[in-house]
This record gives structure tokens, C-alpha cells and sequence, in this order.
């Protein structure tokens, strides 16, 4: 038995969505003198000159002003690139929450259609894929496991537009691509936004809403052990087309991931309420039906969303990314949630 | 050369006899193998006709006629309706059932003893049995390479990397191929056993009904109403009776003889969803199954090959004519898969008087309806990566599945309510358990509330246990019946 081979870094790595939560997570890591992943010539796409700015002071990253949605915003990011020299891409633009549905399929297919033809013209060494948990939508019951290799069953507007994503990406594979696909789960962690902040405040205070008994269960991945994840992938030395669920060894109870919030929040000497709202699982189920129902008719709610989905279980198995990439997912749920919290009242999120 | 063993039936019933058995399948054909030889006076009750292993072709249509109760046309009643096979004739299911063998899982074994208070339910001794009863039956791999179909399956299940494997079957090969192969179903072997120990075995003789006598310490059964196929009835007189009519018939012949509506309540299946996958050559094999099995995703969901006879390719794509007519042209190039499920849901046998065969309901859960989607996907996709070049799954409005992306289509489509589901593995409808509120008979298989009757077939098994049952009925049979010659002995 032979553990995976690892290719030397590039020398120059592409990241989409940089200013995204995962962007900043990754660029984080990738900037870092101490990190094992430091590198020292990055690009990063940004949508707007703010986003420039807020790049600005890290080392090593050349922001470029551009957008997925189209060839030709994609033109400043692949021009000029070092000749000769390995390049390559991780893409990690998209949109969960949408303003409209219709965004769904602007920035997750086309934009992603749009980068790997790029990445591909362009000659880059491999492309790695950011896609999701939802285009092979949810478990059957609450003991299931996602297997590496499923087949498609797109949950909603989102998790369709991600399988298309898959499907485009694989049609560029087809034509040459080097590109490879990593699924995360639900991922938290610093960077994470107001949304994830909000989860937290809810918990706090008792309103989050526990659909069901809150056996169901949950994959999560704390951010970082998610970009080691991305990051293996890019450099592993495997065929393209590859996929991997990038998430813990095992899921977690919705119950024991409340446990680890109020745990965490109260350990930072936060006053935590000792109950939670339960709502009866008929009402998440009601939920998903009324969000299909707006997704119809191009309306798109984020809370109705949350509670749809949340009497579900969405759970996989990472023994083909333990096998392929060697991960090790070692920042668990309590830890995770301690340092996310930590983060939180540093950026005067909690108070 | 292989020997058929003698087995002899009787024209007429005697009056009386010590221990009556109902039933010749793989519940009673152990329990009076084991009794006659035992030295107990045995008459065995059978309603279908005897059918000698190469008299029909297996998995065919003539056989459905005359080893199936209803020419195979059963179903129960329920959103979905779910269609269910049961043999009538000598040897009941093991006769015509794929003869693919599966110990009862340990895991099964320990929730049964602790769920249902079964103290004395021990492993080790059951796991004896079945070596006892894999050296009768010839249990064993194939001797020789599998058919098409089983080794697509293989294929398929290994590229993606999901547990799989051969499953083991009663049968004996007489040559190094397995075509030599000869089924070591009853009649073959625990049925002849019987009548050469001294049983008689009467076959076509349907048990109407028992006749109860109350009495203070709990009901007993006299004798047994017994209608032959010329509708003469007669009575035959006992001491005990073993009820091995199957998880349909056993609940139905207690309720018609008084002994209450609990018989039957709990029904317990494995429902399948089908699908019939098109390869580029032929792979056909029309009297054979396939002996490979998934168990990736067990016990919850399992995944098999079907039979595939002409026919049967038609019916499985029959749910979408005119999309999937012109295949059934090509049916050299298909062949019918399942994923069958663990089920939640339960079902109720009801004996409906004036009316030959009891009514049967059966009711789907949530969870059952969305593994029954996903299994269906999930074996898609096994069938895809062996090479099919279209599936054709069986519910009404689905789709031709020829890529991955056809794989969200067949999941954003399906619905169990509009699928053809069917179910082999019947059983839990006298459920055995310490708990008299809850299960129909005790530990033995004894009936609660009579006193000399006994049910010894696959209605006693607590739920269904995920695998094929019948190793697990014939150990239970056996086991039972041992412990019936202890308690007896000991009076």
C-alpha cells in the first residue's frame, strides 16, 4: 500500500471567488509564511474594486478585477500569464443564496462553463472545482451515508444549478481539462458570513429552530480542513474527472452540533439559553415544499431554505478522499465551533 | 448422473394422526422430516400439486401456473399496491425461488432476542443448524463462471468500489458446470426424508379451517377442515398441529379457525423497485438468476439480479410503452435487476370470509418511499458503470437513464406510488416474542392462547431480516421443532 503522490505547488495558483468565505479562508492559508501551503505568487479574481481593496494587504496576491458570468470578465484573470510555467486554478466562485434563482445559473453554471473553458485555452495544469453536497440532495434516512460515487439528485434550484456545474465542468474534461471536483458539506469557520453568525445568535438566544427530534444528521468540515482538503486535490497526482467529499470522518447529530455552539458560546463566558425552539418535522417538510413552490416562480427565501432543509440528513462518506488524498480531518466539531466563535467576537460579531 | 429420491404422497387422508403439519415449504418440510424421524406419526397437509425438480423450466411461465398460488398474480392492497409471489405446491418457495442462501445476519439475530424478549433465542445453536442444513441442502458457490447478467452486476458494484459478492445456493452440480446444476429444494431432500421416515404426504388438500375446542387452560384445535380439488371435505383428527402455510396463508387459516385478528397484523416484506438494463450484446439468460448481490448499503437496501425470461423483460417495460416498446425487441440485450429495501412500513393479512385467499394490505413509509427512489438510482448507476447502454427503470413516466444526467431525471421523476413494486420475502405475521401483547406465539413458535398449536414458517419471524429468509425459517423450523421432541419427551 502506497499512500497518494503529490505534485510540487505551481507557480502560480488562480483562485475565483476570492473574496468569498472559502476565497478568504484558502487565501488566508496560501499567504501565510507559516503555513504548509504558503505560496508566493496568487491571483485572485474579485468582482469590484472594493474587493480589490480588501485584498490589498495580502502578500503575494495580485487581485484582478473581473466576473465569471461572462468570457470576456474572465479575460485579465488568464492574460499574461508566466510562459512555461505551471498554473492553476481553484475555482471557488459561486452562489448559494441568491437575490433571484436566476443567479444560480449565471454565476454556478455559466461561471463555471465559462472558467474551465478559460483554464483550458490557457493550457493550466488542473482545475479544481468547487461544488457542493446539494446535487445529490438528501439522504433516504437518517442512518444513510452519501457514497464517493452517487448519482445525481439535485436538491432545489441550488443543487441543480451545481450538478450542471458538474455536468459542464466534466464536458471540459471531455475536450482536455485537467480538472478534478471537491464536495463540501457544510463548512464553518473564520471568514464565515453574517448568515453563519446569525446561526450562532439564534442558538444563543433559543430560536433556533430544531425540526424534528434532531437525530437527523449532518457532514461538516471546519473551513481549513476544507482547503487542505481543495489543496490536496489540486496537487495529487490522479486522472481528471476525479470527486471527493471533503468533510469529518463522521456526521454529526443536529443535536450534538447544537450542543457544540452553546458550548463553545458559553465558554467564551456568553450567556447561552438552555432550551431551544423544536418544531415538529412536519413543519421543515412544509417548509421544502413552499420553497420548491417560490424557487418556481423565480423567489427565493433564505430562511425558508434554512428550515427546508434542515430536518434533513445530509451525510457522506470521506473514506475515498481519506484513501485518495490522505486528509485527516483534524479540527472536530467542539474545536471547530470554539474557534468560530473566538473569530466572531474578535471581528465584534458577538456581542 | 443425480438420483431423484423417492417421495411418495397418499390419495386419501387418514382420520387421525399425532402431529398434523400445514404446509411443505421450508418451514414444514424440516418440522416433519424431523418428527417422522423421531418416530412421531406425521401427515403432511400441502394445497399445491407436487411438481418434480426438471418436470418445468425454472423462472418460466408454465412454472408461474403451476407452482404459484394464482398463477403468480398476487397483490396487496395499499398506495402503492404491492404485488407479492407465493409457491403452492410441494415445497412451497424453495422450489422456485432463486435458491440463493443467506444465514440470518448475527446483528439480526441479537435485535430479534433483545427486541422481542427471546431469552433463549441462542446464536450459536442456530448458527449449528445452519451448518446442518448447508450440508442437506448442498449450499455452495458456482462451480463455474456466472452468467452474464450476475457477472455485469459484479462489475459494476466493483468499479465503484461497493461491497458485493456471490451469493451461496441449494444446489448440486453434477458436472463441472454449473448448467449440471439440480435445485436441493424439499422435495429433494427434507420432504423425502420425511415420507422414507414414515410421514404421509398428502398433497392438493387445502386446510380450510381448525376446529377449536375452548377449554379453561386456553383453546385446543381437535381437527383439521381439509377441502381436496374436487371439493370433497373431510376431517382429519390430531393431537398437535404445526402451521407452515407461509406468511400469508399461516395468519389466514388462524383467523378462519377463531383464533383472533393479531394473526397477520405485523406482515413484513422486503418491497423491490425493478429495472431492466440494456447491454450492447446479448446477455440474456432466461432460465437463471444471477447469484451476485450489493450489499454496499445493507441492511438497508440491497441490490440483485431478477429473472429475466421474455416475459418478464416485457413486464418490467411495460410501465412506459411507448417509450420502452421497442426495446423488448432487443430482449436478448436486457436483463431485470432489483433494489429491494428493508421496510418500515407493515401490512395486515385479513381473512375475508366466502373468499378463497385473504385480503392483503401493506403501507409504505416515508423513509420507505424516498430508499426505494435512491436504491432504484443507486442501482442504476451500478448498471451504468457495467456498461448498460440504456435502464429503463419500472415506473410509470420514467425515463430512458443512458448518462449520469439522466440519473437526476429518474430521481426527480420517480414516486413509489406510480412504481411496480413487488415483494418476495414475506413473513412476521405471528410474530414470536415473550411479550403476549405484542407477538403471536412464544419462543417455540407456540401459539399463545391454544394449546397444541404451533406455527414453524417465516410468519414467526420477528421483522424481515434483510437477507433472503428461507435459511433462516428452515433453522428456526428446525430449532422449534427440536425443542417441540424435548418438551414432548419430557412429559
Amino acid at each position: 500500500m502506497t499512500g497518494p503522490e503529490f505534485r510540487d505547488p505551481p507557480a502560480m495558483t488562480i483562485v475565483t471567488g476570492a473574496t468569498g468565505w472559502l476565497g478568504r479562508a484558502l487565501l488566508a492559508q496560501l499567504t501565510d509564511p507559516a503555513s504548509a501551503h504558503h505560496r508566493s505568487s496568487i491571483r485572485a479574481l474579485v468582482t469590484s474594486a472594493a474587493g480589490a481593496d480588501e485584498l490589498a494587504g495580502l502578500s503575494g496576491v495580485e487581485p484582478v478585477v473581473g466576473d465569471v458570468c461572462t468570457r470576456s470578465g474572465l479575460g485579465a484573470l488568464f492574460a499574461d500569464l508566466p510562459g512555461d510555467s505551471v498554473v492553476d486554478v481553484i475555482h471557488a466562485a459561486g452562489v448559494i443564496h441568491p437575490v433571484t434563482p436566476s443567479d444560480w445559473v449565471e454565476v454556478n453554471v455559466r461561471g463555471t462553463a465559462n472558467v474551465a473553458a478559460a483554464a483550458r485555452s490557457v493550457g493550466v495544469r488542473r482545475l479544481v472545482h468547487v461544488s457542493s453536497n446539494s446535487p445529490f440532495g438528501i439522504n433516504p434516512h437518517r442512518s444513510d451515508l452519501f457514497r464517493n460515487d452517487e448519482p445525481y439528485a439535485p436538491y432545489l434550484g441550488y443543487g441543480r444549478s451545481k450538478m450542471l456545474a458538474e455536468l459542464r465542468l466534466l464536458d471540459e474534461i471531455g475536450r482536455g481539462l485537467d480538472a478534478v471536483i471537491v464536495r463540501p458539506p457544510w463548512f464553518y469557520g473564520p471568514h464565515q458570513p453574517a448568515r453563519q453568525t446569525r446561526f450562532f445568535t439564534m442558538v444563543r438566544k433559543g430560536r433556533f429552530p430544531i425540526v424534528g427530534d434532531g437525530t437527523q444528521r449532518r457532514s461538516m468540515v471546519y473551513v481549513d480542513d476544507l482547503v487542505d482538503g481543495v489543496l490536496r486535490a489540486e496537487l495529487v497526482a490522479c486522472p481528471p474527472g476525479r470527486g471527493w467529499w471533503i468533510a469529518d470522518a463522521r456526521p454529526y447529530e443536529i443535536n450534538e452540533i447544537v450542543t457544540a455552539v452553546t458550548g463553545a458560546l458559553a465558554a467564551s463566558g456568553l450567556d447561552v439559553a438552555r432550551r431551544q425552539l423544536h418544531v415538529p418535522a412536519i413543519l421543515g417538510r412544509a417548509a421544502a415544499v413552499a420553497d420548491n413552490a417560490l424557487q418556481r416562480h423565480h423567489r427565493y427565501v433564505t430562511q425558508l431554505h434554512v428550515l427546508g432543509e434542515l430536518g434533513a440528513t445530509i451525510a457522506c462518506d470521506i473514506s475515498a478522499a481519506q484513501r485518495d488524498l490522505g486528509v485527516e480531518p483534524s479540527v472536530g466539531l467542539a474545536e471547530g465551533m470554539r474557534r468560530s466563535v473566538e473569530w466572531c467576537l474578535a471581528e465584534g460579531l458577538l456581542s | 448422473m443425480t438420483t431423484v429420491p423417492p417421495l411418495a404422497t397418499i390419495d386419501e387422508l387418514p382420520v387421525a394422526t399425532d402431529v398434523l403439519v400445514v404446509g411443505s415449504g421450508a418451514g414444514g418440510g424440516p418440522t416433519a422430516a424431523l418428527l417422522a424421524e423421531a418416530g412421531v406419526d406425521v401427515v403432511i397437509v400441502e394445497e399445491g400439486e407436487l411438481v418434480r425438480q426438471g418436470e418445468v423450466v425454472p423462472f418460466s411461465l408454465a412454472q408461474m401456473e403451476r407452482q404459484y398460488r394464482a398463477g403468480g398474480v398476487t397483490a396487496a392492497v395499499g398506495s402503492p399496491a404491492l404485488a407479492y409471489a407465493e409457491g403452492c405446491c410441494a415445497g412451497g418457495g424453495t422450489e422456485i425461488n432463486s435458491g440463493l442462501y443467506r444465514r440470518p445476519p448475527e446483528d439480526v439475530l441479537w435485535r430479534w432476542r433483545h427486541d422481542h424478549g427471546l431469552d433463549d433465542l441462542d446464536v450459536d445453536e442456530l448458527y449449528q443448524i445452519c451448518d446442518e442444513v448447508e450440508t442437506e441442502l448442498s449450499v455452495q458457490l458456482l462451480p463455474s463462471a456466472p452468467t452474464a447478467p450476475s457477472e455485469r452486476l459484479r462489475l459494476g458494484a466493483e468499479r465503484l468500489g461497493w461491497e458485493h459478492g456471490e451469493i451461496p445456493r441449494w444446489m448440486a452440480y453434477s458436472g463441472a458446470d454449473a448448467s449440471t446444476a439440480r435445485r436441493r429444494s424439499m422435495t429433494e431432500t427434507y420432504l423425502p426424508r420425511a415420507t422414507s421416515a414414515g410421514a404421509l404426504f398428502a398433497v392438493g388438500q387445502r386446510v380450510d379451517r381448525l376446529v377449536m375446542d375452548r377449554r379453561p387452560d386456553g383453546a385446543a384445535a381437535t381437527a383439521a377442515v381439509v377441502t381436496d380439488r374436487a371439493g370433497v371435505t373431510r376431517r382429519i383428527r390430531f393431537r398437535n398441529v404445526v402451521v407452515c402455510g407461509g406468511a400469508i396463508q399461516t395468519p389466514a387459516l388462524l383467523q378462519r379457525s377463531g383464533l383472533g385478528r393479531r394473526f397477520g397484523a405485523t406482515l413484513s416484506a422486503h418491497p423491490t423497485v425493478k429495472l431492466a438494463a440494456r447491454f450492447a450484446g446479448d446477455i440474456n439468460v432466461p432460465d437463471d438468476v444471477p447469484v451476485h448481490q450489493v450489499s454496499e448499503f445493507a441492511p438497508d437496501l440491497s441490490f440483485g439480479g431478477s429473472a429475466s425470461s421474455p416475459g418478464l423483460v416485457a413486464l418490467a417495460l411495460s410501465d412506459h410503452w411507448s417509450l420502452f416498446g421497442e426495446a423488448i425487441e432487443a430482449w436478448r440485450q436486457i436483463a431485470v435487476y432489483y433494489a429491494a429495501i428493508t421496510s418500515e412500513g407493515r401490512g395486515r393479512v385479513v381473512a375475508v370470509p366466502g373468499w378463497r385467499d385473504p385480503l392483503v394490505t401493506y403501507r409504505l413509509t416515508r423513509r420507505d418511499r424516498a430508499l426505494l427512489g435512491r436504491g432504484l438510482a443507486r442501482l442504476a448507476l451500478v448498471l451504468l458503470e457495467a456498461g448498460a447502454t440504456a435502464v429503463y427503470p419500472s415506473f410509470r413516466g420514467a425515463p430512458v437513464v443512458r448518462s449520469r444526467r439522466d440519473l437526476a431525471v429518474l430521481q426527480g421523476t420517480f414516486a413509489a406510488s406510480r412504481a411496480s413494486l413487488m415483494t418476495v420475502h414475506l413473513c412476521s405475521t405471528a410474530p414470536m416474542g415473550a411479550d403476549r401483547r405484542r407477538s403471536a406465539t412464544d419462543s417455540k413458535g407456540r401459539v399463545y392462547g391454544a394449546t397444541n398449536v404451533s406455527v414453524n414458517d417465516a410468519s414467526l419471524l420477528p421483522d424481515a431480516p434483510g437477507v433472503n429468509p428461507q435459511a433462516s425459517v428452515m433453522a428456526l423450523a428446525i430449532r422449534n421443532t427440536r425443542r417441540f421432541l424435548d418438551d414432548r419427551d419430557g412429559r
